[in-house]
């Protein structure tokens, strides 16, 4: 009951969190400088055609009456159009979010498995030569750049040794992709039972997932380690120590009362790699929303980044109301 | 603490200047040069970082007496050389050397990053102590303040990435542009950072007792809390400006940084990226390499001032220095 009311109190707040996003991020946006009518007529369209345009857009007015019609449309489901794809970016955002939502989500699971075995056991091994690789593995992870990282895998593994296809989007080129339902590649493979189609989409997988993945376990394994060292040094674990427990009881006793720091800090990490996976995206020709807003954002492209900034805006509060509702689950002082 | 190799302090020379002022002054900083010293041997990580950053910066500013080439003149009669003798990095697509290049990156990247990492952590820590201050009050500023908190809340929902991009796109591509918006991205954190550190200072006892003596709320901020809640944005500032500077080179890397024959590392590795393909790894790699390296540095000096700026851990390793001169830590 305690969740229900609390879930309810959260999904208040939303409406006007993503009021707010949305009004500041169309100030923001309005004032890149760059007429998109002109864009997309070119230099020699007449003044009427472009007016005609601007107001088949919704450029005409002032800015306020510019929002006031996003915002009716918006309500209606309708999140303008993009012109350099010249489709719905509601349609767009469909396709590309998946894209890049497959693509993170396994990359976080990778960080996941490197980073929380290693700051366990650098945090209970403290004077073994684990805690020493995991302190200058979380500040190299930290200083290498992800889109320089994703380069030098390419060169390693598809210039040199061909292990892996060609950094060119999610599916081979050649092959028809399965038809669509989630419009997660590998979801909508199995469905269709196109194994081939799955293979490849897994092979494409494999280098751009191996380079978020290893730079994004570096904050996990920071934050495993530091709480795990306060656990094992906390009374109750000195108590179960005492008592003569094995190691690896007193290990999962103390990994469970870490786990509400750990899961919040994979839930920052995922908010902010909806956005901040862009450049390997770009690296990989992935295809995938961060993408689509930047390139929307270099070519006065409002309509997108617009929707990105919303779809992602979205995206993070589900994540932060589930990761709530983790904390009532694993964390029995909050329930009481 | 005794060890062979002291610094070259000579102690006749204090002695010679007496009791003077100056002659304090000389005793103090001999102890602090000694402590130093005694902490970067014990923690040799920390002498590698200042190691780094000090080399950096030393490479750009003197890079146009160490470059053997012009930093920006094509020569396409050597593109894409393997590195050698002549080219010690090779050279790119151009024809242009890649070692020149390189060290003459700091000067772009690190005037960005460390100009616009100040610029937040000046304005970031001062709007942070007013709203920290003050939050707790009644009355309109503290209406302010949760105002300005709601505000934060808001512009930290933006990708940082995107929101970057906007930005210079809004401000125009030009140096001052890719400042501003790595000065804006970063503002929030020191907000933050500063306003919880006022929140913990402001009900000390200290504080309170200047209170009740009658001292200005702006003489409290001036001589009580800004003070002693700098070590943590100290720390915090060495390590975003490794930050920054990655952030500086996404930006290029994606074009909406610095632009193309201006050195610098992103950009750098972006022309690089075309190469790769075909198996030219040395445009690309090497930039990263010095990107990477520079971050590293900065985050090891954030890590040794976070230790140096707190008073207890301070003494904590000290006292391990004292037990054990020449311990590793």
């Amino acid at each position: 009951m305690r969740v229900l009311r609390y879930v309810g109190k959260r999904l208040i707040f939303i409406v006007p969190q993503l009021f707010g996003i949305i009004l500041v991020s169309f100030f923001l946006v309005k004032l890149i400088p760059g007429d998109p009518a002109v864009l997309m007529l070119g230099p020699f369209a007449t003044e009427e055609q472009l007016e005609k345009l601007r107001a088949g857009m919704g450029l005409q007015g002032t800015v306020l009456d510019q929002f006031w019609i996003y915002l009716t449309n918006l309500v209606q489901g309708d999140l303008g159009t993009s012109w350099q794809t010249t489709q719905p970016v509601l349609l767009d955002l469909f396709q590309r979010f998946p894209a890049t939502l497959e693509l993170i989500t396994l990359a976080l699971l990778l960080a996941l498995v490197i980073g929380i075995p290693l700051g366990v056991a650098a945090a209970y091994f403290k004077r073994s030569i684990i805690k020493k690789f995991s302190d200058y593995y979380g500040l190299l992870a930290g200083a290498l750049p992800d889109f320089w990282l994703g380069l030098v895998l390419i060169f390693f593994f598809y210039t040199m040794l061909d292990w892996v296809p060609a950094p060119l989007g999610r599916l081979d080129i050649a092959l028809i992709p399965p038809p669509t339902v989630t419009n997660f590649l590998l979801i909508d493979s199995v469905i269709a039972g196109d194994w081939q189609a799955l293979w490849s989409a897994l092979g494409r997988l494999i280098l751009p997932v191996v380079t978020l993945g290893v730079i994004n376990a570096g904050p996990i394994l920071k934050m495993t380690q530091s709480t795990m060292e306060r656990m094992l040094e906390s009374d109750f674990i000195r108590y179960a120590e005492t008592c003569g427990l094995p190691r690896s009881v007193v290990i999962r006793r103390a990994l469970r009362n870490s786990l509400p720091s750990i899961v919040t800090i994979i839930s920052v990490l995922y908010g902010f790699l909806i956005g901040g996976a862009v450049l390997v995206e770009i690296v990989f020709s992935w295809g995938g929303a961060g993408q689509y807003a930047v390139q929307g954002v270099l070519n006065a492209d409002i309509n997108p980044v617009l929707g990105f900034v919303l779809f992602s805006a979205i995206f993070s509060l589900v994540i932060y109301l589930i990761v709530d509702l983790i904390y009532f689950a694993i964390d029995p002082r909050i329930r009481s | 603490m005794q060890s062979a190799n002291e610094p070259a302090l000579d102690p006749g020379e204090a002695g010679a200047l007496g009791a003077s002022a100056a002659g304090r002054r000389w005793t103090r900083l001999k102890f602090q040069l000694r402590f130093l010293l005694a902490v970067l041997r014990a923690r040799p990580m920390f002498a590698l970082g200042y190691f780094i950053v000090l080399t950096i910066i030393i490479l750009g500013v003197f890079a146009p007496l160490i470059a053997p080439y012009p930093p920006e003149t094509a020569n396409p009669e050597d593109f894409l050389q393997l590195p050698s003798g002549r080219h010690l990095l090779g050279t790119d697509a151009t024809g242009m050397d890649i070692f020149t290049r390189i060290i003459y990156a700091p000067r772009i990247d690190l005037t960005i990053a460390i100009a616009g990492t100040v610029i937040s952590a000046v304005v970031g820590s001062l709007i942070g102590a007013l709203v920290g201050y003050y939050q707790e009050m009644r009355g309109i500023r503290a209406f302010f303040a949760g105002f300005v908190m709601r505000a934060a809340d808001v512009l930290q929902a933006f990708p940082v990435f995107v929101f970057a991009i906007a930005l210079v796109a809004i401000f125009g591509q030009s140096l001052q542009s890719i400042i501003a918006a790595i000065a804006f991205v970063n503002t929030p954190i020191y907000l933050r950072l500063m306003r919880s550190q006022v929140l913990a200072i402001r009900n000390m006892r200290y504080v309170e007792a200047s209170y009740v003596s009658g001292a200005s709320d702006v003489a409290i901020m001036l001589r009580h809390i800004i003070p002693n809640s700098l070590g943590p944005i100290l720390s915090q500032l060495s390590v975003n400006i490794g930050w920054s500077v990655l952030l500086t080179a996404a930006l290029s890397f994606v074009g909406a940084g610095v632009v193309a024959p201006t050195p610098e590392w992103g950009s750098m590795i972006a022309v690089g990226f075309q190469s790769i393909i075909t198996g030219q790894w040395w445009p690309s790699v090497f930039p990263g390499i010095a990107l990477a390296v520079t971050v590293f540095g900065f985050a090891l000096v954030g890590a040794s001032v976070e230790v140096l700026a707190d008073p207890s851990r301070r003494r904590a390793l000290g006292g391990t220095l004292r037990q054990k001169p020449s311990g590793a830590a």
